[in-house]
């Protein structure tokens, strides 16, 4: 049984599937790996890296003592966390309120307001006209901008429903009968019963707060209320260190002569994906768990 | 009760009330996300009339009529941006589109069921990163000292500063679409593949038909259907070519080579203030865009009855 299992793995398909297979993996975890030994590097050090690279030359806590303590990407992470908190919450009230109402079958003008809602996901308005109201409501440069504008997703609404459609009938019945009115069938029924249905879009909404770059930086107009990816955006990608981490910001840290800019960014990088890298296991386990435990036989 | 049973026939209107009344917490319900759509959505609709005025301060709109849309068709730079997006999306929905079936079939082909699950955790990992991170870690990846190059030199060729290089540039932005999306993008065939009953599997088996066979007989026919739907779909992105990948990506040295329509719109609109023109760009666009999906959407009711929603 053993050996038969063995030799089935051992066919010259199996092992040059496997090979290609490894070699895809390796340019996903070599370029993530070099970010993660670049950062924790000895800084003198670390200038001479390659890419290939996974392990750290020597060991610093140096970029990551500077991140933490730096005045204006401190501020940025505690605002990612708090738009993502926030936002998150009210994508979850919204979408599962909206969700349960446009599952009832006789409520009237469903269909009118799911095409107005499908309209709704399929015509994108713009940049500009978006700005406009944006401005006119005087959102400009609060959080509060960030977090309304993009406050229900149309395709994860849609997904809700059907996690909400999945419930058995007789399970709402039985809260009808026993006299439960909406708000107490939302919360200990369907709640309860779509746990992983609305774990799942929470995790998507999550990721999807943390990540928004673009429209951070069009609306929160002030560096106090600048988000991590603006930052990371501004430092790593257009490659501002001047405004940002210039040597008057460094000048507090006694070790700021021997900081390694290209380690710094990828510190900068590191802190970005750790709450990926946190909420991903919850998204392999509720998402892909089936496809995952699944496998094709033969 | 009695004037009930007096009048059995109420008309449509009467019982349409009288359901919205019983209903009325459910409307309460749905009204805060009813007016986000309102506030959020349907007000800037209203603002796109903003293409045919010219824009001097919240209050003060003044008609301009076809004044921005001649702008924009009178641009040279237009058939330009144009082209690039085009290609771009072609690029990504034509070329690139079929390796998500292919890495499915591979995976679903791999025995060693840890390295499976391995590549799996592994390869679904970058859906997850921004395009602000990724081009951060493409940006190392590609530099001088970074890993392609390195690989280059042991191969004996001459670095490349392939972010700065326009006959690289949209390569660049392929390959990196293909790192963050290959597993993702290919879990739909993926589960596809993994709900073809396993009798047939066996039967096949028994038939004596080899790996190959079972690949060319059952599983590739059970991919057509939904990558006829996934190619319609992608038909109707066409003007949009990923827009927070090409900003993060794009730089001086590149940029006449990868501007695509969203970034013209930001650039004119956003960067230099010109409402009016990046609003009828916009417009354009929109307009564009719909009818792109309206008719890949009943295409796809056509060929394979699946729509877009």
């Amino acid at each position: 049984m053993l050996k038969a299992k063995t030799r089935k793995l051992l066919t010259p398909g199996q092992i040059l599937l496997s090979l290609a297979m490894v070699l895809f993996l390796l340019t996903i975890l070599i370029p993530l790996l070099n970010i993660l030994a670049r950062s924790i590097s000895d800084p003198q050090q670390s200038p001479l890296m390659k890419g290939l690279e996974v392990l750290p030359r020597g060991f610093s806590t140096l970029n990551y003592r500077i991140i933490f303590g730096h005045k204006v990407i401190v501020p940025s992470i505690l605002n990612s966390l708090k738009i993502t908190l926030i936002g998150t919450l009210l994508n979850i009230a919204l979408t599962t309120t909206a969700a349960y109402v446009l599952i009832h079958r006789k409520l009237v003008m469903r269909k009118a307001i799911m095409g107005f809602l499908i309209v709704m996901m399929l015509f994108d308005p713009g940049l500009v006209p978006e700005y406009l109201v944006v401005r006119d409501l005087g959102l400009i440069g609060s959080h509060a901008s960030i977090i309304l504008v993009t406050a229900v997703n149309v395709y994860y609404l849609i997904i809700m429903m059907r996690y909400f459609e999945a419930i058995p009938g007789e399970m709402y019945e039985a809260a009808r009968i026993d006299g439960a009115g909406h708000l107490r069938t939302l919360t200990s029924i369907v709640f309860p019963l779509a746990k992983a249905g609305i774990a799942t879009i929470t995790m998507f909404y999550a990721v999807a707060r943390w990540n928004e770059y673009f429209k951070a930086s069009i609306y929160l107009t002030q560096q106090s209320k600048t988000t991590l990816q603006v930052v990371l955006r501004q430092f790593v990608v257009l490659s501002d260190t001047v405004n940002l981490i210039g040597s008057q910001n460094l000048a507090e840290y006694n070790e700021f002569a021997r900081v390694d800019y290209a380690a710094l960014k990828a510190a900068t990088i590191v802190v970005a994906i750790i709450p990926i890298l946190l909420l991903y296991p919850f998204v392999l386990r509720y998402y892909t768990a089936d496809i995952m435990a699944g496998g094709v036989k033969g | 009760m009695s004037s009930l049973q007096a009048k059995p026939e109420r008309s449509r209107l009467q019982r349409a009330l009288r359901q919205m009344r019983l209903d009325w917490v459910l409307y309460l319900l749905l009204a805060p996300t009813l007016a986000y759509f309102i506030v959020f959505r349907v007000l800037p609709i209203w603002n796109m009339r903003l293409a045919v005025y010219n824009f001097s301060g919240r209050r003060a709109w003044t008609w301009a009529g076809s004044k921005y849309f001649d702008l924009v068709f009178s641009t040279p730079l237009l058939f330009d941006i144009l082209r690039n997006t085009l290609i771009i999306s072609f690029m990504k929905y034509v070329l690139l589109f079929p390796f998500f079936a292919l890495f499915a079939i591979l995976l679903s082909q791999m025995q060693h069921r840890r390295l499976r699950k391995l590549t799996q955790v592994v390869s679904y990992l970058p859906h997850f990163l921004s395009w602000v991170v990724i081009a951060g870690i493409w940006i190392s990846f590609l530099a001088r000292d970074g890993a392609v190059n390195q690989i280059g030199t042991m191969m004996g060729l001459a670095p490349v500063d392939y972010m700065t290089s326009k006959a690289h540039i949209r390569w660049v932005l392929l390959l990196s679409e293909a790192w963050r999306s290959l597993g993702w993008d290919s879990i739909i065939y993926f589960t596809t593949i993994i709900a073809i009953s396993p009798s047939l599997h066996e039967a096949a088996e028994i038939d004596g038909a080899s790996r190959l066979q079972v690949v060319r007989y059952i599983v590739l026919p059970a991919l057509v259907t939904p990558m006829i739907t996934m190619f319609i779909l992608n038909l109707g992105f066409f003007l949009n070519a990923g827009f927070d990948q090409v900003l993060n990506f794009t730089n001086n040295a590149v940029n006449s080579v990868i501007e695509i329509l969203d970034t013209y719109i930001y650039a004119i609109g956003i960067n230099q203030g010109q409402y009016s023109l990046a609003t009828a760009v916009g417009v354009i666009k929109g307009f564009v865009g719909v009818a792109l999906v309206l008719v890949t959407h009943f295409i796809s009711k056509r060929v394979t009855g699946e729509g877009v929603w």
